[in-house]
């Protein structure tokens, strides 16, 4: 294989390997969603979540944590739950707030398999022009805690119908603690969904590949 | 001329009621605003035995459902569906409106 090509289908893996995690953990009542993020070489995270009720999902994922002068590395497998707070369905907007929490394994450099906990939340605010949220997400063992806080503000370039392609502008900012990365992480990503698929991709002000992919069935 | 008249009233008879029995809901839904998440609404109307076809319309905030003929979906019912797929039901209308009517009339305003 060439190396152009193995260079285009290594980027293809990797888009289909990334997916914007702020997307809402709970489907719908009986659904499922999958989710995969390639966070700028910092982070790789994939959920796999299941509603039994509109109001909850249950599931596991895995998060893989670098940092950025690659002295350290994390890597955890968790089982999760989310909690929908509550919801604001407006004539015009819908607003969420969710609530997670779970227990996994966590393997970090010099260290053995540790138990590890989490938590976090996320609220958002969206209308066919518009898109906001906000989330946090705390890690935590016997040796390291860490926290990732994501802020994305969005915009609709053009008015989408149900059935057509979504497009969506949308501006992130990320700071992670646990000296895991030194100030915030900017970025400017598309969002395109239609039908179940939702992917997004950009860059980061240092010129790195952020991505995700959703899927919800 | 008796029998002309006769069997335009059967034919106006059974046409009524195949309009009748081929009625369309129209929902007024709020909160409609992302069609990522709004796919829900579609799988769980199509899952209805009364359900012929759906559209979804998130500029007018409006999902209708085409009835199969002589079938109807309870307004309870459609209020559940609605809940569990994350939305919340403000208004219901049945009409003999065909599915396709809705569907241009919405895409042109």
């Amino acid at each position: 294989m060439s190396t152009s090509l193995s260079a285009r289908l290594l980027g293809a893996i990797t888009l289909l390997v990334a997916t914007s995690a702020l997307a809402k953990p709970i489907a719908f009542q009986d659904g499922r969603t999958l989710m995969f993020e390639y966070g700028a070489g910092t982070m790789i995270e994939a959920q796999a979540f299941y509603a039994p009720r509109y109001w909850y999902s249950v599931g596991a994922g895995y998060l893989h944590l670098e940092d950025e002068d690659h002295r350290f590395s994390r890597d955890i497998s968790y089982a999760r739950m989310n909690y929908l707070v509550h919801r604001w369905n407006l004539s015009s907007a819908q607003a969420n707030v969710f609530a997670w929490g779970g227990l996994g394994g966590a393997r970090a450099t010099d260290s053995d398999l540790r138990i590890a906990e989490n938590a976090g939340g996320q609220a958002d605010f969206e209308t066919l022009w518009f898109y906001s949220s906000l989330k946090t997400d705390w890690q935590h063992s016997s040796a390291f805690s860490h926290r990732i806080d994501t802020l994305q503000l969005g915009v609709a370039p053009y008015r989408h119908r149900y059935n057509g392609i979504a497009t969506w502008v949308v501006g992130q900012a990320r700071r992670y603690t646990g000296d895991i990365y030194d100030g915030t992480e900017v970025a400017l990503l598309l969002r395109f969904f239609r039908g179940p698929l939702w992917i997004e991709a950009g860059i980061t002000a240092d010129r790195k590949l952020q991505s995700m992919v959703m899927f919800n069935f | 001329m008796k029998s002309k008249l006769i069997a335009a009233l059967i034919a106006l008879i059974f046409s009524t009621a195949a309009l009748a029995a081929n009625a369309t809901i129209e929902m007024d839904v709020d909160g409609l605003v992302c069609a990522f998440c709004a796919q829900g609404i579609e799988k769980k109307l199509r899952k209805q035995e009364a359900t012929a076809d759906v559209f979804v319309s998130l500029e007018h905030k409006l999902v209708a459902v085409a009835l199969k003929p002589g079938q109807d979906i309870a307004d309870d019912a459609l209020k559940n569906l609605l809940t569990e797929a994350g939305y919340t039901l403000k208004g219901v209308k049945r009409t003999d409106e065909p599915l396709a009517a809705i569907r241009a009339r919405s895409e042109s305003k």
